[in-house]
């Protein structure tokens, strides 16, 4: 037998012998250690709480992914309102240009302040007609 | 009449399945932690030197253990178990030589001072111990001895394999490490422990 097998042979034997050892010495603890364990064990059980069923996490889910579609939809309606209703300033300028007259011209600020003038000058024109 | 009768059963006899699971399972966790609670205290004690702290290790992990394993299957739960005391006997150490460097740090300042000195005071984790005059023989004595000389990952790959059986695959799950590694700390134990054993063989 050569050294390598006697090392194979031999290395069972005292690992056997150490594990005898170890299982005699948890075998063997007190009384009070014992009770002690027990206790130990006992509140980890007392711990013992089931987790249930995550049954609510879909419903859940679904109900945040609707909160959140609707947040964007209400962020985002009234852009499309203004661009849709509002005077964009190139339509302004277009009407200018061509020399129409509407609502939203008289009711400039530029008209405002103006008025004593167009009331002096209506005033003329009708001094003029009469 | 009969769907009626059946939708009223149905709650009754689901409600009465879950709490016999739970109680079997709970059974079931009693059994196995019975069963491994010893063997894991030795393990604590070896790497704490005290049985207090050990005591305290295994508490702990058996409530771990109990809070985020348990419904895992059966077959799963020793591996897993020792994983979670394994974790804490990481930490032990860890917080133990940082305790040690600062008591280092504070004897040297009071090195001079006749006042309380807490080195003194400290456990002696060379002192046999009850667990020693249980084993009673001197092959006892000197497998715990050469046990507590080995660092902390040789003592456990040699344990986890040697003592609780598990295959190198699940020992390096246990210890977090690579099979490699598992083989290393093992052939390292092995041959460390032979050496100090020798005498009683």
């Amino acid at each position: 037998m050569n050294r390598q097998e006697q090392h194979l042979t031999e290395q069972p034997a005292w690992i056997d012998q150490a594990k005898t050892v170890l299982d005699d010495s948890a075998r063997d603890l007190d009384a009070t250690t014992l009770s002690r364990l027990n206790r130990a064990r006992q509140t980890a059980l007392a711990a013992y709480r089931p987790r249930p069923p995550r049954v609510w996490l879909l419903p859940a889910g679904l109900a945040s992914a609707a909160c959140a579609l609707l947040l964007a939809f209400a962020v985002w309606q009234p852009h499309r309102h203004a661009g849709d209703t509002g005077t964009s300033p190139t339509s302004t300028a277009t009407a200018a240009k061509s020399g129409e007259t509407d609502a939203t011209d008289e009711a400039s600020p530029e008209f405002y302040q103006n008025l004593e003038f167009y009331a002096w000058l209506d005033a003329q024109n009708k001094g003029g007609d009469g | 009449m009969a769907p009626i009768a059946g939708t009223i059963a149905t709650p009754t006899s689901d409600y009465a399945r879950r709490v016999d699971a739970v109680s079997t399972n709970q059974r079931a966790l009693d059994q196995f932690l019975r069963g491994v609670e010893r063997r894991a205290l030795r393990m604590a004690e070896l790497a704490c030197g005290s049985r207090d702290d050990a005591l305290d290790l295994v508490q702990d992990a058996m409530c771990a253990f109990v809070k985020n394993y348990s419904a895992k299957p059966e077959s799963d739960w020793a591996p897993l178990f020792h994983r979670v005391l394994d974790s804490r006997l990481n930490d032990f150490h860890r917080r133990r030589t940082v305790r040690s460097r600062w008591l280092a740090v504070f004897d040297r300042k009071t090195d001079d001072d006749d006042a309380y000195d807490p080195i003194e005071q400290a456990e002696d984790t060379q002192n046999p111990g009850p667990l020693l005059r249980l084993a009673g023989s001197e092959a006892g004595k000197a497998l715990d001895a050469a046990l507590k000389a080995l660092p902390l990952r040789q003592r456990q790959a040699f344990l986890l394999r040697m003592w609780e059986g598990f295959d190198v695959a699940t020992t390096a799950q246990v210890m977090q490490c690579s099979e490699g590694s598992v083989k290393t700390h093992l052939s390292r134990a092995l041959t460390a422990l032979r050496r100090a054993l020798e005498d009683h063989q």
